[in-house]
């Protein structure tokens, strides 16, 4: 496998001042140029459902993992036409687990959101600054809330033993292939639990629960963090595959005629809507980009 | 090169590729329901008392379930009288709203609700959701079309969603 051309997405906790000023500087001309507005629609999109009939792509399936990843891979591509350099930093939420950590800082993503209203006033994404403005929301609020931990009721970031519990499944997913589904590495990484304790929530679920404000919504890609973050899971399935070598994603074939998940999950050689390729074809990152 | 990071750009043709997809999109309520028209896409964009008023006119009628303030905020639930005999599947034919705005929910394998304000976790009942998304909303309103209602994955076209 060769890396001659494969480009390192880095801690962000270990980026430069630089670094850190390109990447911003690039998210604000995608936003700029209307491309960013067309990620956060096209996620509220394929977000569908496992209660609801149709194909479900990004959320509560197999597909959670390659979707999101061909999706960083748009992204990241629309900031690397700005700025050749710039690759998405992941965000380890079992490392910076503070509300002034890495990322929160005002040369990066700007802070939590204040008391009031909860909207973002620091740092380059803050709404006074005029270059952040939500045009895609599920509210009529055009700037960039957050309300990290949950102020009112303060919530945890998940462990890092809450993560191996998801990392040590050898098994991709399991039938139902839903949100219900108790085995399986995807849906423990994506997080659907039962009930209304601190289960209802688990790793990925629970860092946009922690995040707060635009991040708990539909809309959630208006927060930059959202790459951080699923730049982060992105690299836990990449963990997961080095520990499990003989395991792959699964299902390996579609579900028959008849299953209650016929026609509505994304089999390992099934085209991925919106794009032409399959998850199979998303399994190697390993030519495009590394992690540091 | 593995993965292909060329193809349809982001934003692209979404509608083609949902066509594309075939079938599933349409939901099993729909088909129940015979809401697979124009009509249905009229009364998932009609405010509540045309909602009302329209169902009254065409059966099912909608029952309001609940009608509360909550946190200073007006939420209330209605759904089809065919919702209540247990006759559609999906949303349930469930029209909540904060305030008279549209709240929309999405219904979870294990029967419970989320909706579009607090969407990585799930409650018991819409009432539960709403008040959730009351919570998560702080000062901000709905907004009278959301996102989802302009071309969503099958929400606007369909009237699949509440």
């Amino acid at each position: 496998m060769g890396d001659a051309m494969a480009y390192t997405r880095k801690d962000v906790s270990t980026l430069t001042a630089a670094e850190k000023r390109r990447f911003v500087n690039a998210l604000l001309e995608v936003k700029r140029r209307g491309e960013y507005d067309e990620f956060v629609r096209m996620h509220i999109e394929y977000y569908v459902s496992d209660g609801e009939g149709g194909l479900r792509t990004a959320h509560m399936a197999p597909s959670f993992l390659p979707w999101h990843r061909r999706f960083l891979l748009e992204l990241e591509r629309a900031l690397r036409r700005v700025d050749s350099s710039v690759t998405v930093p992941y965000w380890d939420w079992t490392r910076d687990r503070t509300t002034t950590s890495a990322p929160w800082t005002k040369d990066l993503l700007g802070g939590t959101g204040r008391r009031s209203d909860r909207q973002v006033t620091t740092g380059p994404f803050a709404y006074r600054e005029g270059n952040w403005t939500l045009r895609e929301n599920i509210t009529d609020e055009e700037y960039l809330t957050r309300d990290l931990g949950r102020s009112a009721d303060p919530i945890a970031l998940p462990t890092r033993s809450d993560l191996e519990r998801a990392l040590a499944d050898p098994v991709y997913d399991s039938s139902p292939w839903d949100s219900t589904v108790g085995k399986g590495f995807r849906n423990k990484l994506e997080g659907w639990g039962s009930g209304s304790g601190p289960t209802a929530w688990r790793n990925h679920n629970r860092v946009h629960r922690w995040v707060g404000g635009v991040m708990v919504g539909g809309a959630s890609v208006n927060d930059p963090v959202f790459w951080m973050h699923h730049a982060f899971v992105d690299l836990c399935w990449s963990r997961w595959q080095r520990r499990h070598r003989e395991h792959r994603y699964l299902p390996a074939k579609p579900p028959a005629a008849g299953s209650s998940q016929y026609r509505r999950i994304v089999a390992r050689h099934e085209k991925l809507p919106p794009w032409d390729v399959t998850p199979d074809e998303l399994e190697d990152h390993g030519r495009i980009y590394r992690y540091a | 090169m593995v993965i292909s990071v060329g193809g349809a750009p982001v934003g692209g043709e979404p509608s083609a590729a949902r066509t594309a997809r075939g079938g599933p999109a349409r939901s099993r309520r729909d088909l129940l329901l015979g809401l697979v028209g124009p009509a249905a896409v009229a009364v998932a964009f009609l405010p509540f008392a045309a909602v009302s008023r329209s169902l009254r006119a065409a059966e099912p009628p909608a029952d309001v379930v609940f009608d509360e303030t909550y946190r200073g905020r007006h939420i209330r639930g209605i759904r089809t009288s065919a919702a209540a005999a247990g006759r559609v599947l999906g949303d349930g034919g469930w029209q909540v709203t904060v305030d008279g705005r549209p709240l929309h929910l999405m219904r979870r394998a294990d029967g419970t609700w989320l909706s579009m304000v607090d969407h990585y976790r799930s409650y018991a009942t819409p009432l539960e959701a709403a008040r959730a998304a009351v919570d998560e909303l702080g000062p901000g309103q709905l907004r009278e079309r959301g996102p989802e209602d302009m071309g969503g994955h099958d929400g606007g076209r369909d009237g699949v969603h509440a």
